[in-house]
């Protein structure tokens, strides 16, 4: 079955089965290989995009639910060649290892920080309590999240 | 014994510096291309068919229904395979497919190749396999008795490999010693939950070769390894590294690549495996589960004088890395401390599970966090403060150890100093006699650690590495080396090292992936040895190229080489007066004049290591580095949970050469220790895995891992780069034992088993608070 629906502010058609994830269908139909998958049943927010703005864990979201929907990936996040202060903010202090982790850490940090733009990191450490990184022991993700939202108030 | 032309990092430009990971940029816009998402024209996907059952004989594997499932393209069994018997790692046990038997529940029976992963899936289902079961056994200590199931008949006792050391008398030791301690601790079976799962890419191609993308930490062994079961050449064999998704030790040879390589060949399509997070935890190859049994023998005054060791390794139905896994959990801790005496048997011991491999801290983790709860009671015991006595003990720069190992450069005692001071340890409180009850109490506790930068005994042939720094047609400067960044920033770490000596911004020279078609023949990324060893190649390479950049620079100057600058900043690399080349220009005039040819800087080092002898005596490693941790936990006497509420990490690293990637290495070592030493922990009921998802198998999340304090002493080491040494795996290496001992101090009880569960916690408070209650 044909599913439209708007991908990081772009209209686009995917072929999909019923059983497809948001998910599968953003990294194989659609070519969108950045949003990770590492358990596939909605414990480690690896594949963490906004639907219609929300966190979701796409492998859990059927892409037939999507239909007519806005889904930002991390491939959005840039513009114009010029990362998004969370990107720079995750390379600037090497909240970064692997790597694997991070484009459902930076969507889900986004989403925070929408909510929130200026969080201790007690509410970091809570609002990103559902995303999983082996590599870093999160200091430096909370402190890159503390730092693209000061910069986010300050330039923002 | 320093060498004298060092000079401090504060001279330096790269090194030091906080630079960020040069492949970061992708990693965070989702441009990286992990092996997850790779895909090869005409790729299939693949699907292990495992065993159900723990033991048996296989009587009769049934293809034909999952053969008639539309998108079937291919399915494998033993009958397909070269049939003989390989590894790692001896003794040899693996087979591609499993030839007649099964030894654990998942060993690999069949594989079928289809169009979906599903398909694959379902298909592998399909498969029928009828088995005559076998009686099993998952205690390494019920193998070992006579009568129990036998995994392999070429060891009718069930032990895979036996590991001695001896060093002195012991026995007139122990008899001597003013008092003789035991202590036992199991460390159990824990699980590397990369964030990226097992996986790989083969193509077979025309000429009978294979091609094979998956991150491995050893493409070379894994080469060598593969081309043995596959009973083909190691040049038939191209191994090409993506990015990691994580590994910690558990991506090494992986038996799937050989699966793949021979359903590759039969469907004669590409073809993936990629596990799923079940498959991962279940199937996978976690940390074994150690037994650990010391007497140790100490006098009045605080000094050790002779230890006596038995380690127990539950290795699983195969062999990956364990063998020296195990034997360095005998031994590697005989290079903190000296002992005068020693005596340590390992025995690794075959069980009816998955096959277990290394992790982080190879072993050596696991000894530490035995020993050093048991020093803390010690010293308790006989009444001198732990730190002291760790003090007292412990190696210095300059010492030969017993088993012939130079300490050249040891920061331990720094360590031990600024821990002590910034964590207030000092001042701790003293702990309960009894646990009280109903309430949250807090304790802190301190341990030690160390470990190696390279390791002599990794492959037989040789120790060392090699490396070449190239300037392209355009003044590109390339690191070229064999083994791969595993995630951990070293292609930085190379960055950094090569812009020093040339004088650029570090930014602008890349490190390139690891293809066995072209990359020098790497030992790999492990032991801890890539700054150190890998480093230091980069570094004799850099200056190669830079002396031939002098030459070709005072040509085209016109001046004396002795005269040739290089200018820090961007590409100009020689000046005098307003007279310079850029290194493009540089890269462009050598390719001119040589018929296109890169200019190539060549480096090699091998490290002042000796391939131990019968008696295992022989410097291992080129340097030793140290590290102390220091926990503060908080634990609910009620229910017996335990959470980590400060820490602070001293690490002698020597020079540092990115103080931001090796404080990321610290933070996520100490999680990793936290956890194993708190929840994770694999388990098998009946040689079945129960807890095969992140819900059961928690690996920490933010708010498990408290804020830590982490501080470098730098020493000064002649043989890495610049004097650097190793942080990969001591990082982790005293965590759990840290916070072992900060449960003791908070609640007065002794754990002797990680990880410390609340549910083991409490039955242990539970039981000392009715021994005080019977008194
Ligand atoms: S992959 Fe979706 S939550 Fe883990
Ligand atoms: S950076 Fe590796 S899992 Fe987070």
């Amino acid at each position: 079955m044909l599913v439209q629906l708007k991908v990081n502010g772009r209209d686009v058609a995917a072929e999909i089965t019923p059983a497809m994830s948001l998910a599968s269908c953003l990294r194989t139909e659609l070519g969108l290989t950045g949003t990770k998958l590492s358990c596939e049943v909605g414990e480690c927010g690896s594949c963490t995009v906004l639907l219609d703005g929300k966190p979701v864990t796409s492998c859990l979201v059927p892409a037939a639910q999507t239909a007519g929907r806005s889904v930002e990936t991390v491939e959005g996040l840039a513009s114009d060649g010029s990362l998004h202060p969370l990107q720079e903010a995750f390379i600037k202090l090497n909240a970064v290892q692997c790597g694997f982790c991070i484009p459902g850490m930076i969507m889900a940090a986004k989403a925070a920080l929408e909510k929130n733009a200026n969080p201790t990191p007690e509410e970091v450490r809570f609002i990103l309590s559902g995303n999983l990184c082996r590599c870093t022991g999160y200091q430096k993700i909370v402190e890159a999240v503390l730092l693209a939202a000061q910069e986010m108030r300050d330039h923002g | 014994m320093a060498d004298k032309e060092l000079t401090v990092s504060q001279a330096f430009r790269s090194v030091g510096q906080p630079l960020s990971q040069i492949d970061s940029a992708g990693k965070t816009t989702g441009l990286t291309q992990y092996l997850q998402d790779l895909s090869v024209p005409g790729m299939l996907h693949g699907s292990i068919v495992r065993s159900t059952i723990p033991h048996g004989l296989i009587r009769k594997i049934d293809t034909s229904q999952a053969e008639r499932l539309p998108g079937v393209r291919a399915i494998i069994t033993a009958k397909d395979c070269p049939g003989v018997l390989f590894g790692p790692q001896k003794p040899e046990d693996w087979e591609i497919l499993c030839q007649d038997r099964v030894r654990y529940i998942g060993d690999e029976v069949a594989a079928v190749a289809a169009t979906s992963p599903e398909v694959a899936k379902e298909a592998a289902q399909l498969v029928r396999i009828e088995y005559e079961e076998l009686p099993a056994v998952y205690d390494p200590f019920e193998a070992m008795k006579p009568g129990a199931a036998v995994l392999w008949e070429q060891h009718p006792d069930n032990i895979a490999y036996r590991f001695f050391i001896e060093r002195g008398d012991v026995d007139e030791a122990l008899a001597q010693a003013d008092h003789v301690f035991e202590h036992d601790f199991y460390t159990g079976r824990f699980y590397h939950a990369p964030m990226e799962p097992i996986g790989c890419i083969v193509q077979y191609q025309a000429d009978g070769s294979y091609t094979m993308w998956g991150p491995t930490h050893v493409p070379f062994r894994s080469r060598m390894t593969y081309s043995k079961g596959l009973g083909v050449s190691m040049a038939k064999i191209r191994i090409i590294v993506p990015p990691f998704g994580g590994s910690f030790g558990m991506k090494y040879e992986l038996n799937v690549n050989c699966i793949a390589a021979v359903l590759a060949k039969k469907c004669g399509r590409p073809l993936k495996f990629f596990y799923s997070r079940e498959e991962d935890i279940s199937a996978g190859h976690p940390r074994m589960g150690l037994h650990f049994h010391f007497r140790l023998g100490i006098n009045r005054d605080g000094r050790f004088v002779g230890k006596e060791a038995r380690v127990v390794g539950t290795g699983g139905a195969r062999t990956f890395w364990t063998p020296p896994v195990l034997s360095t959990a005998c031994y590697r801790i005989d290079g903190l401390y000296h002992f005068q005496n020693v005596r340590t048997e390992g025995l690794l011991v075959y069980t009816n599970q998955s096959p277990a491999t290394c992790f982080r801290g190879f072993g050596n983790a696991e000894a530490l966090t035995a020993f050093e709860t048991f020093i803390d009671e010690v010293g308790e015991k006989i009444g001198i403060d732990p730190v002291q006595l760790r003090r007292m003990n412990s190696v210095k720069s300059g010492d030969l150890t017993l088993h012939g190992w130079n300490i050249v450069s040891c920061g331990y005692q720094e360590c031990l100093d600024r821990a002590e001071e910034v964590s207030g340890f000092r001042d701790r409180n003293q702990p309960p006699k009894v646990p009280p009850r109903r309430v949250v109490v807090r304790g802190i506790g301190l341990a030690g650690g160390n470990h190696i930068s390279g390791n002599r005994v990794i492959i037989d042939e040789f120790d060392g590495s090699s490396a070449q720094v190239r300037v392209g047609f355009d003044g590109q400067v390339d690191v070229i080396v064999g083994d791969p960044d595993i995630g951990q920033g070293m292609n930085t770490v190379f960055a950094q090292i090569a812009a020093e000596v040339l004088g650029l911004d570090p930014t602008s020279v890349r490190s390139l992936p690891v293809d066995t078609l072209i990359s020098p023949h790497g030992i790999g990324t492990l032991g801890s040895r890539g700054t150190t060893i890998v480093g230091r190649a980069v570094q004799l390479a850099a200056e190669d190229a830079r002396a031939k950049i002098v030459t070709l620079a005072a040509e085209m100057l016109g001046m004396e080489p002795g005269r040739v600058e290089f200018q820090g900043g961007n590409a100009s690399v020689a000046k005098d007066g307003n007279r310079r080349v850029s290194m493009r220009e540089i890269g462009t005039e050598y390719s001119t004049r040589h018929g296109g040819a890169y200019l190539v800087g060549n480096g090699d080092f091998t490290p002042p290591t000796e391939f131990p002898d019968a008696s295992k005596y022989g410097n291992l490693s080129a340097a030793y580095v140290f590290g102390v941790h220091v926990a503060e936990v908080e634990v609910d006497t009620e229910t017996g949970a335990v959470r980590v509420v400060n820490y602070w990490a001293v690490h002698d690293s020597g020079t540092v050469i990115n103080p931001s990637t090796a404080t990321g290495q610290v933070h996520g070592g100490v999680a990793q220790g936290i956890s194993s030493a708190l929840t994770e922990e694999v388990l098998v009921k009946d040689g079945l895995v129960t807890n095969p998802n992140f819900l059961d198998y928690r690996i920490p999340g933010f708010q498990d891992i408290p804020e830590m304090h982490v501080e470098f002493v730098e020493t000064q080491d002649p043989y890495g780069p610049f004097g650097a040494k190793s942080i990969g795996e001591s990082s982790l290496n005293p965590a759990a034992s840290a916070v072992c001992n900060a449960i003791y101090n908070a609640v007065g009880v002794r754990v002797h088993q990680t990880p410390v569960t609340p549910e083991r916690l409490w039955k242990l408070m539970e039981t000392a608070r009715q021994g005080e209650g019977k008194k």
